[in-house]
């Protein structure tokens, strides 16, 4: 035990006496902290933006970072400083838009629209706003909880009872999840899965001789990560923002001009005793839904505002506003299972080195490309007395994130609704600007036009799946997994003396295939749910 | 526009040639590209990277280090192979890339001979570890153990160190299953979490093993490890084949000698100055500097090089 405390405090030492940005008055001002603060602002501004989301922002972000920071083990905390208060920041700037103006900031706060805009214009958006921003910090909050207390006993279960074919199979059951749980068909969800891993095979593998090149030089150590995350998430995304733009320009249609009430309001009494078995319910169901790789935010806020509208009509008093007119209750019953999401997702990308959604995949983009830091089970040892950096790192993390609840929970506020103006930041300016930079931090990073093309290729890859309707997140998870997959069935296969079989001799390794099955077979959404 | 350029690239090339007459004032005509063949963040990759920052520092020559990973160090070697000879483009290998890589994927344009090796930094310290008080922290349980039937797997991080490994085994009548990780920190993870019974490791176990935590059951180059003098050499357990090697800077092929000389004196003098921080790293993490040049290096490659020919022709002769 004082072993988990030692390090819990050599975490908290990282960030506080960490690379220095600056020093005041002779005292070196610690990066990682200020670095979270930045990143919040950024998120919070960024979620409060209509076609920018949270992972545009860590795409564009991290080579700025990593340009700053240099690639040594210091930089990990305050580029993941930056990124996390991002994807904080992000969670709770997205419902801005939805309560001012009915357009959702990001796809989570859909339902956030159905009471924080009618609430809004009863003319009290404050009171909106206020709500919205509790529930979602204290979603976040809870959930980070339980990610700072499940992660390091989950690792180190599937350190002391997982060898290495049962890791082989829990690899092929997360993969064969996610391809079934996202987007609305299982066959397209397979198809993204089918395609990322054999992007990931080319140049890759054990031979000397790279595989798969057709003897083109370039690619002998592969698609670099950033080229093909980069160009199917953001580029992609940005060939569809141009099309849409193209085909509103065509049809003349303009988006109208929401009115803004300037009537001041706030929180009025009783409110957060009335919003508090909504936000906790909505938590709890955010925090599970997060803790499963790639089911997503918007079901936790769908399945917390429905289930939250099921108790409201039978317990709800005569006089309460229903559900979709402006409740209180349905905008923090939304925003608390959306954000409770962010922090349970990083359950499994600490402890299992397997993310769940883009903000996850954007922080294992960042792990990789500056080093030192390999998201996984082998993260938590607690070897003593020599120090284990990645886990001292691992806690720094969770500091840092402590410091984004705290900075959301004074200030976040304050600052979000002040956002409310980027809401009107018209999209043909937008959307080159997004593409510029995503495309120049490509080149600064990779320093090679070979890359550019290269992302150029997988973001017309990424805009043919989403015209197509298949997901790419699936594609995405399946290219970063591929080669934890590819090793770990190698280091399977010669550990038990060269035996194809390696799957099935334990009941753990048989039972997590046969969910690998199961989850195909069973899980795949229905066409209507979507 | 290359019509231009060309003369003018030739003419540059020769004026830099003229002032290079002194060796003592040959500088770069330009930045110098280094390329690093070890992923980012690594103990190699930090070393390279220190090493670029001293000599900036001390020389005030531009540095550009960049990665190119992949295949043991030899897409490095490749794309090195086709970069101008001029001093502004260098890379850190393993000696192991050229000789034994170079040999085994038949890629015969990428040995010692195909480039100009400048300067080594560190010397491998590699050794056969294991978890202390574990139930294989000696050779005799080892062997013991595989009489008993037991099965042992054995973590490695290269093909050449696999081949050892299999010729050690069938020395002694063992038959490992022998896995291969990704480098030495891979075979510490493997043994932590205990995926991995033992398995070599090229220098990184130092810290464990002083603190108690793993023990060096042999040592697998031609000396006795500096953290466990007792330990035996894999020479006296049957093995006829050592993991000597180093880690190396190398330039293209045809490089003016005065170029190769103040380059190699520069890595050397940073290296072997212990007031820098590259100096610091691989007396903390290497074992301390190990720098050759010149002849001296030329003559150790010469050597690995028939080593990893004859290592070959056993491993597939078995």
């Amino acid at each position: 035990m004082t072993e988990v405390l030692h390090y819990i405090w050599l975490g908290i030492l990282a960030v506080f006496n960490g690379y220095p940005l600056f020093t005041l008055g002779g005292i070196a001002i610690p990066a990682a902290p200020i670095m979270v603060c930045g990143g919040l602002l950024t998120g919070i501004a960024v979620g409060a933006t209509p076609g920018l989301a949270g992972p545009m922002a860590m795409a564009i972000a991290l080579p700025i970072l990593i340009s700053v920071f240099g690639f040594t083990p210091d930089a990990l905390l305050p580029v993941f400083g930056f990124l996390i208060g991002i994807m904080k920041g992000a969670t709770v700037g997205g419902a801005v838009p939805a309560i001012l103006f009915n357009m959702p900031g990001t796809p989570d706060s859909v339902m956030t629209t159905l009471d924080g805009h009618p609430m809004a214009k009863a003319g009290q958006p404050r009171r909106a706003l206020r709500i919205a921003q509790l529930s979602s910090v204290t979603g976040d909050t809870f959930s980070d909880l339980v990610l700072f207390v499940c992660a390091p006993f989950l690792a180190v279960a599937v350190e002391a009872y997982l060898d290495l074919p049962e890791k082989t199979a829990l690899l092929i059951l997360s993969i064969s999840f996610i391809a079934a749980v996202m987007g609305n068909s299982r066959g397209k969800g397979l198809l993204a899965v089918a395609l990322g891993l054999a992007t990931a095979f080319v140049g890759t593998g054990q031979a000397l001789t790279p595989r798969l090149t057709f003897g083109n030089n370039d690619l002998s150590s592969g698609f670099s990560l950033v080229s093909v995350i980069l160009g199917v998430l953001i580029i992609g995304e940005i060939l569809i923002g141009i099309e849409g733009l193209w085909q509103a320009s065509r049809l003349g249609k303009k988006k109208e001009d929401a009115p803004h009430d300037p009537a001041q309001d706030d929180l009025q009494p009783g409110d957060i005793g009335r919003i508090a078995p909504y936000v906790a319910r909505s938590a709890f169901i955010g925090t599970i839904i997060g803790a499963l790789p790639g089911i997503g935010s918007t079901l936790a806020a769908t399945l917390g505002y429905s289930l939250g509208a099921r108790r409201h009509f039978k317990r709800g008093k005569p006089g309460d506003t229903p559900f979709g007119e402006g409740a209180p209750e349905g905008i923090a019953a939304t925003e608390a299972a959306n954000s409770a999401v962010s922090g349970a997702n990083l359950i499994p990308v600490l402890s299992l080195g397997i993310p769940g959604n883009a903000a996850a995949v954007f922080l294992i983009l960042a792990a990789d490309s500056i080093g030192g830091f390999n998201p996984g089970p082998q993260v938590f040892h607690f070897t003593s007395p020599q120090v284990n950096p990645e886990l001292v790192t691992a806690f720094g993390i969770f500091t840092l994130m402590s410091i984004g609840n705290i900075l959301n929970w004074t200030f976040g506020g304050r600052f979000m609704r002040a956002m409310g103006v980027l809401a009107r930041i018209p999209g043909p300016i937008l959307l080159p600007m997004v593409l510029l930079v995503t495309l120049t931090a490509i080149y600064v990073q990779q320093t090679s036009f070979f890359a550019l093309w290269v992302t150029m290729g997988f973001g017309v890859l990424g805009y043919v799946f989403r015209r197509s309707n298949i997901p790419v997140l699936p594609f995405v998870i399946a290219f970063i997994l591929a080669r934890p997959l590819e090793q770990n069935a190698r280091e399977a296969f010669s550990a038990t003396g060269g035996d194809p079989w390696f799957l099935f001799h334990s009941a753990t390794s048989i039972a997590l295939i046969l969910a690998a099955i199961a989850s195909v077979i069973f899980l795949g959404r229905k066409q209507a749910e979507s | 526009m290359k019509k231009f350029l060309k003369p003018l690239t030739l003419a540059a090339a020769l004026l830099s040639l003229s002032f290079a007459a002194n060796a003592e004032s040959w500088t770069p005509p330009g930045p110098i590209k280094m390329m690093i063949g070890f992923s980012a963040g690594g103990g190699a990759d930090t070393q390279a990277r220190l090493i670029a920052q001293a000599i900036e520092n001390k020389y005030g020559w531009k540095i550009l280090p960049e990665q190119i990973t992949g295949n043991g160090g030899l897409n490095l070697a490749k794309q090195l192979k086709s970069e101008p000879a001029d001093g502004t483009a260098i890379g850190m290998v393993v000696s192991e890339t050229l000789t034994y890589s170079a040999l085994s994927a038949n890629q015969p344009g990428l040995t010692t001979e195909n480039f100009t090796p400048l300067a080594s930094t560190v010397a491998f310290q590699t050794g056969l570890v294991a978890m202390k008080g574990g139930a294989f922290d000696s050779w005799d349980k080892i062997t013991a153990a595989a009489k008993a039937g037991t099965p042992i797997r054995f973590g490695v991080a290269t093909d050449r160190w696999a081949d050892v490994t299999y010729l050690l085994g069938k020395e002694n009548g063992i038959d490992f299953n022998i896995v291969q990780v990704k480098g030495g920190a891979g075979v510490m993870n493997g043994l932590r979490g205990g995926d991995l019974d033992i398995g070599w490791v090229g220098g990184a176990q130092s810290k464990p093993v002083q603190q108690g935590e793993m023990v060096n059951v042999a040592s697998a180059v031609s000396h006795r490890l500096a953290d466990s003098p007792d330990a035996p050499l894999i020479t006296d357990l049957g093995s006829k084949y050592t993991l000597n090697g180093y880690f190396m800077f190398i330039a293209p092929k045809g490089l003016d000698p005065d170029a190769r000389k103040a380059l190699g004196d520069a890595i050397a003098e940073v290296l072997n100055d212990p007031s820098t921080q590259a100096h610091a790293l691989v007396v903390k993490n290497f074992g301390g500097p190990a720098v050759l040049t010149g002849t001296a290096l030329n003559d150790t490659l010469t050597n690995l090089m028939s080593d990893s020919q004859n290592l070959l022709a056993a491993a597939s002769a078995n």
